[in-house]
């Protein structure tokens, strides 16, 4: 901030708040506002929308707010459709994905980082690989798998692909963490005769919370909005996913506009809430996720 | 050196689920795809072997093919020459004026965190015609602009823009968090360094930043192309890839021909050359970048 201060010192300058703010900061703080706007007023405007009668929405007055908030359109979004049904059906998926991600990974970060073995490296290159194939190109083989082995329109026909295509980044991140970690931590356990599983259990796992976090993050906001596996694979109404929802209740009550807009909001409201308590932790993470080229 | 010797067996125990899991989802469909690429095969009933003949077909006879292509690298384009700079624009912007910036930066990522599926419906419902309550069309009308509105997604010129805004839109804060994240990495001596040589301002930003963050500019680059490759859930969302194929990308063609038209041999041949595009993307990606660092350095 220190060249804050010389500009402000050498431009002339007006006071905001009895500081001295200079013309370029003046500028450059309208600029943030647009793009503020421009980012998070679609979100608002949704949630007006969302409280409108069919009638205040056709009329065109987008900035006014509602003469009544029609929370009967959130109503009749809920009971007409099944909103908590692809809830609980998002949070299974993705909790389940979760966990299979952490557990398996970290066994395998675990392998590839502490034993003395010859493919070690292998392993990780291979992982690495994966992380440039796209899962779009794997969706029609997987269908043809999965319908041989009779899983197609199962969660586990979601929870399986989303399990291995966050393997990748999954183990490169922990496996990063591993590295980062002195052998010392183990070797006293070596000397008191723990085994590899002891080792992992009670050294290993309580050190990796952080990182596990960052797993267990960037795993959340991609398989909880993932929309087409969960709409390629699944038909049965009573299985899909909220991303999925969103587009069979929108083709379902498609001039019924207020209560699509309360869908959408109910449908963004889980991400949004969770973003609200973990904001910086989710933008370290996702920051951490994209560190992978 | 790893210190802790077991054996095989527990090497295994530790390995092999996970690697089970990878392999048997990720490279086994693709060795299939490899193999269903050169089938002529609707999925259900017999396949008949044709060797290279969908690949012919793709590059020569199908008249979807290199327009999705086309527009897969508009997109991409945008992407890379549209989005990336102004977030990194954004970045240093916010690094020079703004002293708690984790308020801006986390807004501005906001729509990152939503699904397409959301943000698809969300976009179509604002490009409707103000009849019908659109936020576009109904402020142009207001302001006395009737002229300007456009039936945003159905007129086969404008449609594939409308997507590549809404798609701009979402991701650029996470360009923004990118570039800013590695902005706030640079150590401030150096800028301090620099300051004591003359350099300040947009020269510091020239001569130290951008070299600097070309490590970090070199993600959102990979990340933007890429995420243009595989982008087609936002299209599919919002218009299938109609009208008439006007908005049709790589991987939408590829999901339209497979369960669509059900032509499955043809899809995955789709499917392999864009897994091969986004491997050879990486790699001359990766290859540029480093030689640009070398000339920076």
């Amino acid at each position: 901030m220190s060249q804050f201060a010389s500009s402000a010192g050498s431009k002339p300058a007006l006071k905001v708040r009895g500081r001295r703010v200079s013309f370029k900061t003046v500028i450059a703080f309208v600029f943030f506002g647009i793009l503020l706007v421009t980012q998070l007023y679609p979100l608002l405007w949704l949630l007006i929308y969302s409280l409108k009668t069919n009638e205040e929405i056709l009329s065109g007055s987008f900035f006014a707010l509602p003469a009544q908030w029609q929370w009967s359109n959130y109503q009749g979004a809920v009971e007409g459709g099944n909103y908590f049904r692809y809830l609980g059906n998002s949070l299974f998926v993705t909790i389940t994905t979760m966990a299979g991600v952490i557990l398996l990974s970290s066994l395998a970060a675990f392998a590839i980082t502490r034993f003395r073995w010859k493919y070690g490296q292998l392993v990780m290159l291979l992982f690495l690989l994966g992380m440039m194939i796209p899962m779009q190109g794997t969706l029609l083989p997987l269908m043809i798998i999965f319908k041989n082995l009779h899983i197609l329109d199962t969660h586990l026909a979601l929870i399986l692909p989303y399990m291995a295509f966050q393997m990748p980044i999954a183990v490169f991140i922990l496996s990063g963490f591993l590295r980062s970690i002195p052998h010392e931590i183990e070797e006293s356990a070596i000397m008191d005769g723990a085994g590899a599983f002891r080792i992992f259990r009670s050294v290993i796992l309580p050190v990796s919370i952080p990182p596990m976090m960052t797993v267990c993050i960037l795993t959340f906001i991609n398989v909880w909005n993932e929309y087409i596996l969960a709409a390629t694979f699944i038909s049965s109404e009573k299985l899909k996913t909220l991303p999925f929802g969103v587009y069979s209740f929108v083709s379902q009550y498609s001039v019924n506009y207020g209560a699509i807009g309360a869908f959408l909001v109910l449908a963004a409201l889980p991400v949004i809430v969770v973003y609200f308590l973990l904001a910086e932790k989710i933008t370290k993470g996702m920051v951490a996720g994209a560190v992978k080229g | 050196m790893n210190v802790l010797k077991v054996s095989r067996w527990t090497i295994a125990a530790f390995i092999l689920p996970c690697l089970i899991v990878y392999v048997g989802l990720v490279f086994v469909p693709i060795l299939v795809s490899l193999y269903s690429g050169m089938l002529d095969w609707n999925g259900i009933g017999k396949s008949t072997f044709v060797g290279f003949h969908n690949y012919v077909k793709m590059f020569t006879h199908d008249s979807v093919f290199w327009p999705s292509v086309r527009r897969t690298f508009t997109l991409a384009g945008f992407s890379m020459l549209v989005q990336v700079p102004i977030a990194l624009f954004v970045a240093v912007l916010i690094t020079r004026f703004v002293r708690r910036p984790n308020f801006l930066v986390s807004s501005y990522f906001l729509p990152v965190i939503l699904s397409v599926a959301i943000i698809g419906q969300l976009w179509k419902t604002i490009y409707n015609p103000a009849s019908m309550g659109g936020m576009i069309n109904g402020i142009l009308t207001s302001l006395g602009l009737e002229s300007w509105t456009h039936s945003w997604l159905t007129e086969p010129k404008i449609a594939i823009y409308s997507i590549i805004l809404v798609s701009l839109w979402q991701y650029l804060g996470y360009h923004i968090l990118i570039q800013f994240t590695g902005i706030q990495n640079i150590p401030s001596e150096i800028y301090e360094a620099a300051k004591i040589d003359g350099a300040d301002g947009f020269k510091a930003d020239r001569y130290i930043t951008l070299p600097m963050v070309l490590p970090i500019l070199k993600i959102s680059i990979v990340l933007s192309f890429i995420g243009s490759l595989q982008s087609f859930d936002l299209i599919m969302v919002m218009t299938g890839g109609g009208p008439a194929h006007a908005t049709e990308v790589l991987a939408s063609h590829m999901y339209n021909m497979s369960f669509i038209t059900m032509k499955y041999g043809y899809g995955s041949a789709i499917a392999n050359v864009l897994i091969a595009m986004c491997l050879i993307a990486t790699v001359l990606i990766n290859a540029l970048f480093n030689r640009l660092d070398k000339r920076y350095s």
